[in-house]
């Protein structure tokens, strides 16, 4: 895909985010029934729980990228995992800015070491560790193989670290037990659920492109510089 | 040069470091009974050039290929056919002569160890230093323990980065005559240094690398030295 | 094949046997696990909390952090000597060196995590009785997955210009199901509960190390190549 095609999807993705966006809100406040033991604040959720799904969504895809260009070699698809990586840390950080919010006002503690916040903590330390190894060699293309190392190995952690703190918290249950994203959820929430999804995974996808096609521009422009010297 | 005994062949060979470009496009070719010294200011890229070619260091661009065989990193044949002795060494200190060279025989996949490891530790003059720890051992001992280890297993490609460095008299005779011995017996040899003597003495060809390339090549046919010196000054100060 | 376990072997032998004539390794994770123990019996207090109900956990974090000075050390040995390029440049697989360099590393953090029991036997009293076996081999278990990991990312971190400070950042997030699933059997094998109960979870952190091991195994060339 050339540059300016990129450009191109990426403005499509992203204004079509934006407007979901707005839409998402919209529903956010004004559409979707109160949920009745938490109030109004609940609906963080439905931006948190999203949000949360793209950060993980974002290793995966990584993790994928990083496999392919350990064994291809493509520069591209070392710029899509760091693209994809970066975009993930920033979703993860709206992830863990919101829950502590979420949880204070509603339940009274910052922290719970429910699932999926703990596994997005676990994943903004290692979305962090990729881009310290990246950025840590003297040599880059080190750096890229090392980064890809702790994307895959990552990703493949995340079904570990997801049952093992499923199991964790089955013993160890704590007095708050809050399960607004369970099977039981009401139709009206569940769409605004699943909308929030979409509009979160469009945003991500058009950013990435947007990251992706200005890196590309930057790696094209520093082969200029070194042929040229 | 005899074609039918290619034994190194390299094209195009390219290393960068980030934008540091340390081999630019270099092509070899080398048969079996050549000796190639090359010479050059440091910072020319030569271990770079010798760690690419034994398959020590990927290349950014190029190919290079021991007895038609490209050096991949899924393959685990040519490994054999390739010897390298570096500065570095490549030793144990705190492990044994002995031992040294039996750890890599083994990793080598040598059966014949018993017999193998006694008479290469005394062909190089250390046989009574087999059970002594390499950090025991002079600087001299160690690089001769180095030349015994990058020939243990018999290679085809011999591979040597400033051997002759730091060396005392009788290990630079150990060395010149275990030089002589390859290339009388037909294996081809790479040789960095610095030594313009030794490099004279036992190369059929010779080199001089500046910035990442051969800036001169040529056959050593009764080269006289100072005459060369001069003319390796002129290339690397950019007259020739 | 057997030359690529031959490989292996000679590969772990030599490690081990620098490990005795140098004791480096040895030496501080053996003063580690006692003097973490000695440090535990100040910070808890005992007459409020049971030396029991907190030694599983206090146990395995002993290993994660003695366990990250050893493993942590690997390849800066190997640096020191300057022989590891001749290693990689020898016939050997390069998952044949990981798994040796992991077996080895798994030796020396094995005994240490029995030494802390040890300690923990003998400064606290600690009980394990009839379940000893079964500590000992979730120990083992969780020592392998952390050998394998620790031994992939130690390559990495030492591969950068931060060095070993790097391994705990890159290494801990990993270790969560290792220390969850570890320290939740022990702590029921501790208090006496039958194997039965625990084994579902045992088998999850074998699960884990073994995926560790593989997924080491596979990426350790991308690692250390140049």
């Amino acid at each position: 895909m050339s540059t300016a095609g990129t450009r191109r999807a990426a403005i499509a993705l992203t204004l079509a985010g934006l407007l979901g966006l707005v839409a998402l809100y919209w529903m956010v406040f004004f559409w979707v029934p109160t949920e009745v033991n938490q109030g109004v604040v609940q609906r963080i959720f439905y931006v948190h729980v999203p949000a949360a799904w793209t950060s993980f969504l974002a290793i995966g895809f990584a993790a994928l990228a990083s496999g392919m260009y350990l064994w291809l070699r493509d520069e591209r698809l070392d710029r899509a995992a760091m693209c994809a990586i970066e975009g993930g840390l920033v979703f993860a950080t709206l992830v863990l800015t919101t829950g502590p919010l979420w949880g204070k006002i509603a339940w009274g503690t910052y922290w719970t070491w429910e699932p999926r916040l703990t596994l997005t903590l676990l994943l903004w330390f290692i979305f962090l560790g990729y881009f310290m190894v990246r950025n840590a060699t003297e040599d880059p293309e080190k750096g890229k193989r090392f980064a890809a190392v702790v994307a895959i190995v990552g990703a493949l952690d995340i079904p570990f670290i997801h049952l093992s703190v499923i199991w964790f918290r089955s013993l160890h249950p704590e007095p708050v037990v809050a399960r607004p994203d369970g099977p039981t959820l009401p139709g009206d929430m569940l769409i605004t659920l699943l909308f929030g999804v979409l509009v979160f995974t469009t945003l991500f996808f058009g950013l990435f492109l947007f990251r992706y096609a200005v890196e590309g521009l930057r790696s094209e422009s520093d082969l200029r510089a070194r042929s040229a010297a | 040069m005899i074609e039918d005994e290619v034994v190194l062949e390299a094209r195009g060979l390219r290393r960068e470091y980030g934008s540091v470009i340390a081999v630019r496009g270099l092509d070899l070719a080398m048969a079996a009974g050549e000796f190639l010294t090359i010479f050059g200011p440091n910072g020319a890229g030569k271990s770079s050039l010798l760690s690419m070619l034994g398959g020590a260091m990927r290349p950014s661009a190029g190919t290079v290929r021991v007895r038609g065989q490209p050096l991949s990193f899924s393959d685990h044949d040519w490994q054999h056919r390739i010897g390298m002795m570096s500065h570095r060494g490549f030793l144990y200190g705190r492990l044994t002569a002995e031992e040294n060279l039996r750890f890599y025989g083994s990793l080598f996949g040598l059966k014949d160890l018993d017999e193998r490891v006694p008479a290469r530790l005394a062909r190089v003059g250390l046989e009574s230093r087999a059970r002594f720890e390499v950090r025991q051992l002079s600087h001299g001992m160690r690089q001769r323990l180095s030349l015994a280890r990058a020939l243990l297993h018999d290679p085809d490609l011999v591979l040597l980065d400033e051997p002759y460095t730091g060396l005392d008299p009788s290990a630079a005779s150990v060395l010149r005559s275990v030089l002589g011995e390859l290339r009388d017996g037909r294996r081809t040899v790479v040789m960095v240094t610095h030594n313009l003597r030794e490099g004279l003495a036992m190369a059929t060809r010779l080199a001089v690398q500046v910035a990442g390339e051969f800036a001169w090549e040529g056959l050593n046919a009764g080269v006289d030295r100072d005459a060369f010196e001069r003319l390796y000054h002129d290339v690397v100060e950019g007259r020739a | 094949m057997t030359t690529y376990w031959k490989q292996v072997w000679v590969i772990i032998w030599k490690d081990l046997v620098l490990e005795i004539r140098s004791r480096e390794r040895i030496a501080s994770m053996a003063a580690f696990a006692v003097l973490a123990g000695v440090l535990f019996n100040f910070s808890i207090d005992t007459t409020t909390t049971r030396t029991q109900d907190v030694a599983a956990g206090l146990i395995w974090m002993t290993l994660v952090f003695g366990g990250l000075i050893g493993v942590g050390r690997t390849f800066q040995l190997e640096a020191e000597d300057g022989a590891f390029q001749g290693v990689l440049m020898s016939p050997a697989p390069k998952d044949a060196i990981f798994l040796a360099k992991t077996a080895a590393n798994f030796v020396l953090l094995y005994a240490m995590s029995l030494l802390v029991l040890g300690v923990f036997a003998v400064f606290f009293g600690l009980e394990v009785g009839s379940n000893f076996p079964w500590v000992a081999l979730v120990l083992g278990v969780g020592a392998l997955g952390f050998v394998a990991l620790g031994t992939l990312f130690a390559a990495v971190s030492t591969g950068t210009n931060m060095g070993e400070t790097l391994l705990p950042v890159l290494l801990f997030p990993l270790l969560v199901p290792m220390v969850i699933y570890g320290v939740g059997t022990t702590t029921r094998l501790i208090a006496g509960r039958p194997f039965d109960e625990v084994e579902a979870n045992v088998r999850m952190l074998g699960a884990f190390a073994l995926a560790a091991v593989a997924a080491g195994a596979v990426l350790f060339r991308y690692v250390v190549e140049d």
